[in-house]
């Protein structure tokens, strides 16, 4: 049955912090975002397993990649920051694409990203 | 926080970046400094990196050192005669000859990746508490995890928090390096330090990895490499 109705905002002490990681990929070739999501949750599962990945509220903010530019945000709670910039660091190729990431900032908000 | 990477090869040795590629990324990535860890040929071949370092320097606008790896003995005494004439020495470590004689040795500045090629960790307490003595770094070569998947890579960082718990107990340094043999294998300085801090170090301990540590073996070789130095413990006031 198709849901209608919203599900009611949690109060703002009840509500999970995030932090945003604004971070920029150099690649030999420009990267899709499909791509990434794909590296990203995959070593993420694999370093980390479901249950670990579960605890990290990990997304990859689509309408923020730039393909461009090639800067992206992903977003995650505050206490997962540590585990999400390791995973980073263990994305070596997407497919035959040699890849490293560079962190731009970490913020709480969006707008504090300022990309 | 200024970041330092001491072990990185280029197409000079094995590796298959050039100088200057190397050090654009590192910069590019945020670090202040890097060290090129080649593996020694002959003297003719150490004044032409020499040059080479010259050169980028001024260009990039980068701290780099020059380093050279020694893979076996008999290059490490080489080495350790021609310690004057470059800044760190490394030694490759994972034979448990090369691990005992290079944590022996005060000249040595890095122990690269005691447990390579092991199926222990390649280091035990005796040899931890004399890398603390000589002030050799212990390493932690990202490299290793890169190359490696599943059961492998699951091994290598059972050693590698090994290493960690022991260097920890025993308060000897630690040093975190990429082992880039291209420039596409250097890593942001700030997920390095992630990384690091999810094998039982602290957030503030995995940063000295990367940055107090590294800047005190380049004290230490400044130091060793000014005319008043002796030996270790021994140099000329006035």
């Amino acid at each position: 049955m198709k849901q209608t109705k919203q599900l009611k905002i949690l109060m703002p002490t009840l509500r999970e912090k995030e932090r945003y990681i604004a971070f920029q990929v150099i690649s030999e070739e420009q990267i899709t975002y499909s791509d990434l999501e794909a590296a990203v949750w995959n070593t993420m599962l694999d370093f980390f397993g479901e249950y670990g990945t579960s605890k990290t509220s990990l997304w990859l903010v689509k309408n923020l990649y730039d393909e461009n530019e090639q800067i992206g945000v992903i977003r995650c709670n505050n206490k997962s920051v540590q585990e999400v910039l390791a995973i980073l660091s263990l994305i070596s190729r997407l497919g035959d694409i040699r890849v490293t990431f560079k962190i731009l900032k970490i913020s709480g908000t969006i707008k504090g990203l300022k990309i | 926080m200024s970041f330092y990477d001491f072990h990185i090869h280029s197409a000079f040795s094995e590796g298959e970046s050039s100088l200057e590629q190397l050090a654009s990324t590192a910069k590019h990535l945020g670090y202040k400094g890097i060290c090129f860890a080649e593996y020694y040929k002959n003297d003719a071949q150490m004044k032409k990196l020499k040059i080479e370092i010259e050169k980028i320097k001024d260009k990039i606008g980068i701290e780099i050192f020059l380093g050279f790896e020694a893979r076996d003995l008999k290059e490490l005494e080489t080495l350790r005669q021609k310690r004057r004439q470059f800044d760190i020495l490394l030694a490759h470590g994972g034979d448990l000859k090369m691990n005992r004689i290079a944590v022996e040795t005060p000249e040595v500045d890095i122990l690269t990746h005691p447990e390579m090629d092991r199926q222990d960790s390649g280091l035990n307490h005796v040899l931890v508490k004399l890398a603390a003595k000589n002030n050799v770094a212990i390493e932690i070569n990202f490299r290793e995890i890169i190359i490696s998947s599943k059961k492998t890579r699951s091994k290598v960082l059972e050693n590698m928090q090994k290493n960690i718990k022991l260097c920890k107990k025993l308060k000897a340094p630690i040093i975190l390096c990429s082992g880039a043999i291209s420039h596409w294998e250097l890593r942001d300085p700030k997920t390095l330090v992630s990384f690091v801090s999810q094998l039982g170090l602290e957030l503030k301990e995995a940063e000295n990895c990367l940055s107090k540590i590294p800047e005190n073996i380049s004290k230490q070789s400044k130091e060793r490499r000014s005319e008043k130095w002796i030996m270790p413990g021994v140099k000329v006031i006035r």
